[in-house]
């Protein structure tokens, strides 16, 4: 049994473990290692994760407190989002910022 | 190679990042720093090869350093590419 799954982490370590063709042409929200955010539409990728958006906007972050993830945001157009930077994709719809939850219980 | 396979009707993100060399583009890194330049070329690990390049601080808000000549920008702390990017505005 030890050999069998030997080979079987060799025979299968190539495959991704995401797929993201399910979220072409569809919004994406994508989070990067320094905290940068973006959405765009996605329209390619590769076994790397590294993705291509389309119409994509940065989130831009707070001057005084760069955690925050405020309103303003900038246009970028037809961009490549580096896969080695990447730490998060997530379907547009499917987040949103609530207030802390952890601030209360402090007190 | 694998057995999750990307359609060919799919962009791959490198491909892009090919069909930009002897274009402008614009470079966003990790930390607060962007980098605009023409691609002479690139690597596996998306190390540049960038001529005329601008580079820009974002915090500081005193934003433009000019260099000129030919960089190798380390692909290390790449966060986004714009093809035919300008840069940040002024």
């Amino acid at each position: 049994e030890m050999v069998n799954e030997k080979d079987d982490s060799q025979r299968k370590k190539k495959e991704s473990i995401v797929d993201l063709s399910k979220f072409l042409d569809k919004k994406v929200r994508v989070k990067f290692q320094g905290g940068r955010e973006a959405t765009g539409v996605l329209k390619g990728y590769d076994q790397l994760l590294n993705l291509v958006l389309d119409g994509a906007v940065e989130h831009l972050r707070d001057a005084e407190d760069p955690t925050i993830i405020g309103d303003e945001t900038r246009n970028l157009g037809l961009i490549v989002a580096r896969g080695t930077a990447i730490t998060v994709v997530a379907p547009s719809d499917g987040m949103e910022q609530i207030p802390n939850p952890f601030q209360n219980a402090e007190e | 190679m694998a057995s999750t396979s990307v359609n060919a009707s799919t962009l791959l993100p490198l491909e892009l990042v090919d069909k930009c060399i002897g274009s402008r583009i614009w470079v966003i890194m990790k930390n607060d720093k962007e980098i605009v330049g023409t691609l002479s070329g690139f690597d596996d690990y998306v190390n540049m090869v960038l001529e005329d390049v601008v580079e820009f601080e974002n915090t500081p808000d005193g934003k433009k350093v000019t260099k000129l000549d030919t960089i190798l920008l380390n692909g290390n702390h790449i966060t986004m590419l714009v093809p035919g990017g300008e840069g940040p505005e002024v």
